[in-house]
């Protein structure tokens, strides 16, 4: 059988279990109020008896005992809350208040008893609870006292009473304060599972509540929204890219079919060169591997999320490197190209990677810098610490609202749809500086210069390095 | 040449053999690792060309074993697995050279013959001679029929290894790899660029131009 869903919930058993061990160390403490309160009442009653049998042996000593019967004559008649009975040594009685002792003749030296006495009360004879002490006197009398202790049996019972209406209180403002925790955190876990809950059915949207107040909920609940933020993003990423990869590999392909058909049909009617139809269909083969190539870098990137290999390295050197490669590209087209490489700088990551990035960046400032123009490189640490390689050209260069844009898979600019290139140069590059934990940042370069500009400036900039 | 194949696509495998005999060389094919150790322990090959995943036994134990055994034949890698790990981890285990599939037939061929003109120039040399170019290594100085070529270190490294392997074809990968050490794939011609500098400082007023374009495969330095 299953519980009640409350009754279920860890907190509600937690604060049960706290309510038992609490439960228990009130019982205890209320157990030495009872102990220490009801007990001082007996012994108060004990002393008082005591004292008026040493009163009563003194007068004996004193008067003898004559002497005692008459001061117990003249005690029983006052308004003393005492009984008293003497008895001589054959357990006859002398004197007293008590016709017969609740101790009986036999028994020597002080004899304590807990007995009772017939109080007349308004309906009649009522036993009362009593103590009293029986001490034999020197000449072999016994005297024996006793006190209505019915006052004091009340006093302790109302303390009782009290102690067990003081833990009922406890046992009942723990439950409820424990139903009230319990719903209070219950409601958070639920809230909570309600998100994995939809997000195992699929719906990467969903996202916990977060309250503001700032505890360790709230604390769970941001924590699984970024989780979930990541991985949708992720997810979107795999998706976009399924779609891209369709959608930019179907094109070529459809096209080389159709040229190998077309090849194919001229070899079979006996007339034509293949060979013209054929090298075309390779180059397009190329061009679809590549794509498939980088969208592959781009995705295996994202998914390790971290430069798979890295090294401490000075960008200047990587830098200058690369700019060796391009140069002569540069000066070929026309267009003049330097480097400003900042030394004395120090970066981790993956060389490769960052050699091929900035060889991307520069591949599309050679591509669209018409002849004339000017592309600069340069390194340098910014004054927040970032590590920034920056390619300026006086090409074009990207309108401000396409600038986002053109980072994603696979999109190229309209106007560039005839310049070589699968379009993921700059996609590829971003990937990289995601995965050295960085960014990729497109500006105006410098602006608009007779027929050239206003230009772009691509930088990748790297977190602080060591 | 006499070259192991050990590949365990059947296609893959027969297009090769096809592609190497035309270029000249004899081919023998093994379809899983097993095979390929025991064709490769029967010796009397110059290169092996080995998928990096094999049935039976990997390609990367396949050629540790060799190794282990002292067989030093020159090996080409061949994998879908394109990551710097993995070429670095075919490299370590005894590979010469690491090929992504896929591959253009000009790039397997030129990388395959580059690798068995290895094994021909192993001992340390101080000067490169072909034709009538010289080159001292220890120095840093060209000369061509006596005439002394003023060379840009990258150039003179580009020329370096175009004369290590003088009368083959190398591909324009084969340059960015060896000479810049970078394995990714330039969307530009920048080899080109750098090849042509070159080709006009060492053919540029001689009778005869050494360095050669090859269509559809990257350059030669011929004699």
């Amino acid at each position: 059988m299953r519980l009640p869903r409350l009754l279920r919930t860890t907190p509600f058993r937690l604060t049960l279990l706290f309510l038992a061990l609490f439960a228990a160390s009130a019982g205890a403490f209320l157990g030495y109020i009872y102990v220490v309160t009801a007990g001082e009442a007996t012994r108060r009653t004990d002393r008082e008896i005591a004292e008026e049998t040493r009163a009563l042996s003194a007068v004996y000593r004193s008067a003898g005992r004559g002497g005692l019967v008459r001061e117990l004559a003249a005690r029983t008649a006052g308004d003393r809350p005492f009984v008293y009975l003497l008895s001589d040594p054959r357990g006859e009685r002398l004197a007293g208040s008590i016709g017969r002792s609740p101790v009986g003749a036999a028994g020597e030296g002080d004899i304590w008893i807990d007995f009772s006495i017939l109080q007349r009360d308004t309906g009649g004879a009522v036993p009362h609870p009593a103590r009293g002490l029986q001490a034999r006197l020197a000449g072999g009398e016994a005297l024996f006292v006793g006190a209505d202790v019915s006052e004091d049996d009340a006093y302790v019972l109302k303390i009782v009473g009290a102690l067990w209406g003081a833990g009922a209180l406890v046992v009942v403002l723990g439950l409820i304060g424990g139903v009230l925790v319990s719903r209070n955190v219950s409601r958070s876990v639920a809230g909570l599972s309600g998100v994995v809950v939809a997000v195992r059915n699929g719906d990467l949207a969903a996202r916990a509540p977060v309250r503001g107040s700032g505890d360790e909920f709230d604390e769970l609940a941001e924590g699984l929204n970024d989780m979930l933020e990541r991985l949708e993003r992720s997810m979107q990423g795999h998706q976009h890219a399924g779609d891209a990869i369709a959608h930019d590999l179907r094109s070529p392909l459809t096209r080389m079919r159709a040229q190998l058909e077309a090849a194919y049909l001229d070899v079979a009617a006996g007339r034509g060169d293949p060979a013209q139809a054929l090298s075309q269909a390779i180059e397009d083969a190329d061009g679809v591997l590549r794509t498939f190539g980088a969208v592959l870098s781009i995705a295996r990137l994202q998914a390790a999320g971290a430069a798979p290999d890295p090294e401490l390295f000075d960008p200047a050197a990587l830098a200058a490197d690369v700019a060796e490669l391009y140069a002569p590209l540069c000066e070929d087209k026309g267009v003049a190209f330097d480097a400003e490489l900042a030394q004395d700088i120090a970066v981790r990551g993956d060389r490769e990677f960052l050699a091929q990035a900035l060889a991307n960046i520069l591949d599309n400032a050679v591509k669209y810098t018409p002849a004339g123009g000017a592309i600069r490189l340069r390194v340098r640490r910014r004054s927040s610490g970032e590590v920034e390689f920056s390619v300026t050209d006086t090409g074009p260069g990207v309108p401000e609202p396409d600038r986002e844009r053109v980072v994603e898979r696979f999109v190229r600019l309209e106007n560039s749809r005839n310049a070589p290139g699968a379009g993921l140069g700059l996609s590829l590059v971003a990937a990289i500086a995601q995965a050295h934990g960085g960014r990729l940042e497109l500006d105006e370069g410098p602006g608009r210069v007779g027929a050239h500009g206003p230009g772009l400036r691509v930088a990748v900039v790297l977190p602080r390095g060591v | 040449m006499r070259i192991l194949v050990v590949e365990d696509d059947r296609d893959a495998a027969d297009a090769m053999a096809r592609g190497l005999s035309e270029a000249g060389h004899v081919c023998v094919c093994a379809a899983d690792g097993e095979a390929g150790l025991t064709e490769a322990r029967g010796g009397g090959f110059d290169v092996l060309i080995v998928d990096r995943m094999l049935p039976r036994l990997d390609g990367v134990e396949l050629v540790q074993t060799l190794r282990r055994e002292g067989d030093a034949t020159p090996t080409l890698f061949l994998s879908a697995l394109g990551e710097i790990h993995d070429r670095v981890a075919g490299l370590k285990a005894g590979g010469d050279d690491y090929l992504v599939k896929p591959y253009a037939f000009a790039e397997l061929i030129a990388r395959v013959e580059a690798l068995s003109r290895r094994r021909e120039t192993g001992s340390v040399q101080t000067l490169l001679r072909v034709g009538d170019l010289e080159m001292d290594l220890i120095g840093r100085t060209v000369h061509r029929q006596g005439r002394a070529i003023d060379l840009q270190p990258r150039e003179f490294q580009l020329l370096e290894y175009m004369m290590r392997h003088a009368g083959h074809s190398v591909t324009r990968t084969m340059l960015l790899e060896k000479v810049w050490a970078y394995h990714f794939d330039p969307q530009t011609n920048v080899i080109d660029v750098h090849v042509s500098r070159l080709r006009a400082k060492i053919d540029k007023g001689f009778d005869r131009p050494m360095l050669q374009t090859v269509r559809g495969a990257g350059y030669r330095l011929d004699a």
